[in-house]
């Protein structure tokens, strides 16, 4: 769920999951018992309680991530939602009309248009918000002084943990018509500019958004991956005379070589989603041209204007080929991981 | 497992190893600069928003309008924003979703992630499949808000909450930090006739601590961040948590009700009403996170082990 | 539905279309002129009704004499402009008692109305009363009405109005417009068809100055340059598009069946016009010339325009005409320099302007149709007192409070206190209102401008062909020309270009306009037009 309020980052999730260096916990392989040997119903006697435990959660995920799966349909439906009170209902009672709301997703040029934005933002984003957590990371790691890492690691996770609304009020209070900039410009002279209502710059204004909120924190699988480094390699690296650039050339930068190359492989999986929220919120202030992705575009199709059945094929559209995507960028990843493991 | 690492001294330099050549003035001070330039563009804003939510209508306009330099501090802005209208009943329900929401979603988390925890037990690949699975797909957001409608959830805060009441990536952390508690405590305390939710309580949950501070704080965050869900399920406009009320106030630069006419008039300066607003919703996270902090990389990693 | 003008249209089962006129007598109240007050000003050439002299409160009459209100609790949902008050206030409370009924309210941000109507109407609790302004009847709200609202007609249809007199001297106009579906669903706010929308100016700044108010497009140009300077922080203007239509005399706007017209015996929208064209055009070269307010980029994430008008940051503004007399009711005491002021719309080559007419009611109250009789009868009630005419006890209550707490009489100008502006906002008013009235007693004189423009503006003012007609479109097409006034906007922002326009254009024909052509052609065939 691509609004889910959860802070949660398929990107963070998977990275860490595959990432060799992130193998630090016991799988508790010791306790393994070989299943089979046992009876199921002997097992489930002894596992009900664990069952049990488990239980809420995957009702919740259930009844929230697969249920609504069915509730598709609807894209194939010219839905009327005001049938009956009742979401089903209405479903069971609105007619079918086959293919004809794709048929018009693929006519309407502001479709395109959505998908156009969605894409240079992906590239925009992959270009200039990207490799700031590698630099970071890497500045970070150099500094000695434990004191020094502390306050700045905690300064820059702060922005992770704000709301988009405050990151995007911050950035209006700074940038906007009325804003910090403009107060300056205008003093000393100058017209006042108004960068968040600027379409033209709206994508990088986006980009600059993410980088102020994330970057910091981006740079946590980093760290990791450069703490399990052995210190040996540096001290052996040093020995045979490379100097501090070297050492990052031939050691350091190898072994941030597959977490950087799995989250590349990973974030063009999540190609299609470019931060919802954080654009819905300044969509009305730069207008769809700029500023309608795929997800706003969903969003004002069926919310606003109550089309459900095109805006839900839309959905579709976008949650097909992303799906292709993903199972696309874990095969590559994958293989590349692999790669990575035999030919050091 | 061990979760105290504030020992005395802590801060205290490594002696550098032998081998490294001692940093170059150049390189430290370029180093410094771009740390402190990074730091300074993130506490900037910060300052700023907090300074002039602090100052007097008087100073704002002599400003022009946001303020750098603190010329008095003054109590006005919040002391209208919290005495009983919108903001204060925005501000209670967000602190009271959070916390609800924060210790629901703790629960079932926790549960689920011991249920999953002991390899070989009955089924548990099959549910990790089912929970994994969800997070390289989305079922979309029309069939969910048509979904929360026919549970007749709108209007209700049980929206704020449950649609968006797990995390699996959560869950994954926390699992895989149970897996790598020595399976002898737990097993001893088994042999000794103490049932799983008795380990869980009194063996598993104390020695993650650093961990469930983690996780709490990633849920208390996401439900005191969360906005999306209450401008879509909720009509009331009364029960519209903090960071609506912000939207409205922010970046619609709409009065707060039943102060309208106090900007208007003059008495209260609307740019510190706003900022004293910003400010509510930055404190609890600015001042929580650097606490769980030092727990971040740990429970990040340790956690997510792949099932 | 035998009381549809069954249009012969394929759409088996649905329910578009309008009501005939012959039908439409069957179920439209009687009309009662009410006798309780005499206006200064008549209405003309679609104007309101105006009053200017003073107010004694003495000589308030009583125009519902015994309480209807069966002592019920009726939600009402409505879309609100500026910042609600509290919801226990004074004046709610007051109101509640003087009818009886015990009205809560539930205001949703009146920008962004669409969104929630939407949500609201298709789950299952919807409020006793929703409050639709027309120009929010998009996508398949209108059919959404039909089927989620209930008919008054039993309550109110031919005499049985007249146990609500307020409500049965609503001018029959307006009640034609509150027929949905072939029942009479709504009730009516009326407004005057004059033009509603007046460029609003800082006069006070334009004696000082010595500007002149423009007569052409090109004149307001060059005004517009004089007196734009960036760097002292102030604009001509805010975006002019809608005074624009009225200078280029582009159909209404307003709402979907006025965006027809027959042109040499051909029906045509508004959007195939080259004066709709020309007038995004020249707006377009307002933001060009940089003498558009900076704010106003932000199209309807604007802030309020009202704190900067005072300070002077923009002169010249189009909004509707009760901003007029509440600028300057705001503004009284604490900028006592402060003019707001409308100047007359002029032809955009200087000659005579040619606007098109509004809708006689734009603002709907519906009754939820699982609402029991005596929720009805509540809501009635609530109707009744809202609809008392100027020159009554419950106009005087509806309109300014309680007074002491929310106004103050002087003189017999009645002056709305702190309390006042804060709380008696457009709240009851939504649920039905009397025939159009312009009465302000604490500005006599802003009411009579106000009346005086509208008959200036009147006089050159035309019905368009579906003037009039409570139209539901067909499904499929409700949403065929929602995204034309995004796209005026950025066009007129320069985010897109003219030749975007005529695309859509081009794009909106082949999509079913020229099909919705057809269907509206079929309407004008068999029910007659307005205009004639």
């Amino acid at each position: 769920m691509s609004h889910s309020t959860v802070p949660r980052s398929r990107t963070e999730a998977d990275s860490t999951a595959k990432t060799p260096v992130a193998s630090g916990g016991a799988t508790g392989s010791s306790r393994k018992r070989r299943p089979g040997k046992l009876s199921l119903r002997h097992r489930f006697r002894r596992d009900r309680v664990l069952l049990l435990m488990t239980l809420p959660a995957v009702a919740l995920v259930l009844l929230f991530n697969y249920v609504p799966i069915l509730g598709n349909v609807v894209a194939f439906q010219d839905y009327d939602p005001y049938i009956s009170d009742n979401g089903v209902v209405s479903m069971l009672h609105s007619p079918w009309v086959g293919l004809e709301n794709f048929q018009r997703i693929f006519e309407d040029s502001s479709f395109w248009s959505a998908v156009q934005n969605t894409l240079v933002l992906f590239f925009l984003q992959l270009l200039l918000f990207f490799p700031i957590p590698i630099l970071l990371a890497l500045l970070i790691n150099s500094v000695v002084r434990p004191r020094v890492r502390a306050v700045a690691q905690a300064v820059l996770y702060l922005p992770h943990f704000f709301s988009w609304v405050l990151v995007i009020s911050v950035f209006q209070q700074l940038l906007g018509g009325a804003g910090l900039l403009s107060q300056l410009l205008r003093e000393h002279g100058y017209d006042g500019l108004d960068i968040m209502t600027d379409p033209n710059t709206f994508k990088f204004l986006v980009t600059a958004q993410s980088v102020w909120k994330d970057a910091g924190w981006g740079i946590i699988v980093f760290l990791a991956a450069l703490a399990a480094v052995s210190p040996d390699l540096y001290e052996a690296a040093a020995m045979d005379g490379a100097n501090r650039w070297r050492r990052m050339w031939h050691v350091t930068l190898p072994a941030l070589r597959p977490v950087i190359a799995l989250l590349l492989v990973l974030r063009v999986g999540d190609a299609l989603t470019v931060g919802f929220e954080q654009i819905l919120l300044q969509r009305d202030a730069v207008g769809p041209g700029a500023a309608e992705v795929l997800d706003t575009f969903v969003w004002w199709n069926g919310v606003r204007n109550q089309d459900f059945g095109y805006a839900a094929a839309a959905g579709l559209v976008k949650g097909v080929i992303s799906i292709g995507l993903v199972l696309a960028a874990n095969k590559v990843a994958h293989l590349m991981g692999e790669q990575g493991v035999y030919k050091k | 497992m061990s979760v105290v690492i504030d020992k005395p001294g802590r801060f205290a330099a490594p002696p550098r190893p032998v081998w490294e050549e001692p940093p170059s003035k150049v390189g430290l001070a370029s180093k410094g600069l771009v740390l402190g330039i990074a730091c300074l563009a993130i506490l900037f804003p910060l300052w700023i928003v907090v300074v002039t939510s602090l100052s007097s209508r008087k100073t704002i306009d002599e400003a022009g309008g946001l303020v750098m330099v603190p010329k008095g501090i003054t109590f006005v802005a919040y002391q209208e924003l919290l005495s009983g209208g919108q903001v204060t009943r925005a501000a209670i329900i967000s602190v009271l979703v959070t916390a609800v929401g924060t210790a629901f979603s703790m629960t079932v988390s926790v549960l689920c992630a011991y249920g999953l925890s002991r390899s070989g037990s009955l089924g548990h690949r099959w549910i990790l499949m089912v929970l994994l699975a969800t997070m390289f797909f989305s079922a979309g957001l029309i069939p969910t808000y048509l979904l929360v409608q026919t549970l007749g959830l709108t209007d209700s805060y049980l929206a704020l909450i449950l649609p968006s009441a797990i995390s699996v990536f959560n869950i994954l952390v926390l699992r895989g930090f149970f897996m790598g508690i020595s399976s002898e405590l737990t097993d001893s305390a088994r042999i000794d006739g103490a049932g799983d939710f008795r380990i869980l309580w009194q063996i598993v949950m104390p020695l993650s601590r650093a961990v469930i501070a983690v996780i709490t704080l990633f849920y208390a965050v996401g439900y005191w961040s969360a906005w999306f869900n209450a401008s879509l399920y909720l009509n009331d406009q009364d029960m519209m948590p903090l960071q609506n009320v912000m939207i409205q106030l922010v970046q619609k630069q709409e009065a707060p009700v039943g102060l309208g006419q106090a900007i208007k008039t003059g008495q209260l300066s609307g740019l510190a009403v706003q900022m004293a607003v910003m400010v509510m919703a930055l404190l609890p996270v600015a001042v929580l996170s650097p606490f769980v902090q030092r727990h971040f990389k740990k429970g990040m990693l340790t956690g997510a082990v792949k099932g | 539905m035998p009381l549809l003008a069954a249009c012969g249209d394929s759409d088996s089962g649905s329910r578009d279309g309008t009501t005939s006129s012959k039908d439409a007598k069957k179920i439209l109240p009687a009309y009662v002129a009410s006798n309780v007050v005499t206006p200064d000003i008549p209405a003309k050439n679609g104007s309101a009704v105006g009053f200017t002299g003073k107010l004694d409160l003495a000589t308030l009459k009583t125009s519902v004499p015994k309480k209807l209100g069966k002592g019920g609790k009726v939600t009402v949902m409505s879309p609100f402009w500026g910042s609600p008050p509290k919801s226990d206030n004074a004046y709610y409370k007051a109101m509640n008692d003087l009818i009886g009924v015990d009205v809560s309210w539930q205001n949703q941000d009146g920008n962004t109305y669409e969104q929630k109507l939407g949500a609201v109407l298709a789950s299952s609790d919807v409020p006793d009363v929703v409050v639709v302004p027309g120009w929010n009847m998009n996508g398949k709200i209108p059919t959404a009405i039909i089927s989620k609202f209930a008919d008054l007609g039993p309550y109110l249809s031919g005499d049985a109005v007249k146990e609500y007199p307020n409500l049965a001297a609503i001018p029959t106009e307006a009640w034609q417009r509150s027929i949905f579906g072939g029942k009479l669903r709504g009730l009516p706010m009326p407004s005057p068809w004059a033009p509603s929308i007046v460029p609003l100016y800082r006069r006070d700044i334009f004696e000082k100055e010595g500007y002149e108010i423009p007569k052409s497009c090109d004149e307001f140009m060059a005004l517009a340059k004089e007196i734009t300077n960036a760097k002292a922080k102030r604009w001509a203007c805010l975006d002019m598009k809608w005074t624009a239509w009225q200078a280029f005399g582009v159909f209404s706007g307003s709402e979907k069946p006025l965006w027809w017209d027959m042109v040499d015996g051909k029906l045509v929208n508004r959007i195939e016009t080259e004066q709709y064209l020309e007038a995004i055009e020249w707006s377009r070269k307002l933001f060009e010339a940089g003498v558009v307010h900076p704010d106003s980029k932000m199209g309807k994430n604007a802030p309020d325009p009202g704190p900067k008008f005072a300070a002077g940051e923009f002169l010249i503004y189009p909004n509707n005409i009760s901003q007029w007399w509440g600028r300057t009711a705001e503004q009284a005491t604490q900028n006592p320099e402060f003019k707001i002021w409308g100047m007359d719309v002029w032809g955009h080559d200087g000659g005579n302007p040619t606007i098109y007419a509004e809708e006689p009611a734009g603002i709907f109250a519906f009754v939820n149709k699982k609402a029991s009789e005596s929720v009805i009868r509540d809501v009635l009630a609530v109707a009744n007192v809202t609809a008392a005419p100027y020159g009554t006890k419950e106009y005087m209550m509806t309109n300014y409070g309680v007074e002491g707490t929310h106004y103050t009489v002087k003189d017999g100008v009645p002056t709305k206190t702190d309390q006042g502006n804060i709380d008696v906002m457009n709240a009851y008013v939504m649920i039905a209102s009397p025939a159009a009235t312009l009465a302000h007693p604490d500005f006599p004189e802003v009411a009579k401008a106000q009346v005086e423009w509208e008959q200036r503006m009147g006089a050159f003012t035309k019905k368009s062909a579906f003037w009039g007609m409570q139209i539901t479109e067909p499904n499929r097409w409700t949403n065929l020309a929602n995204d034309f006034e995004q796209l005026e906007d950025d066009i007129v922002r320069g985010r897109k270009k003219i030749s975007d326009m005529q695309q859509a254009v081009s794009d909106w024909k082949s999509k079913g306009g020229d099909k919705l052509r057809d269907w509206y052609k079929k309407i004008l065939d068999e029910n007659g037009s307005a205009a004639s």
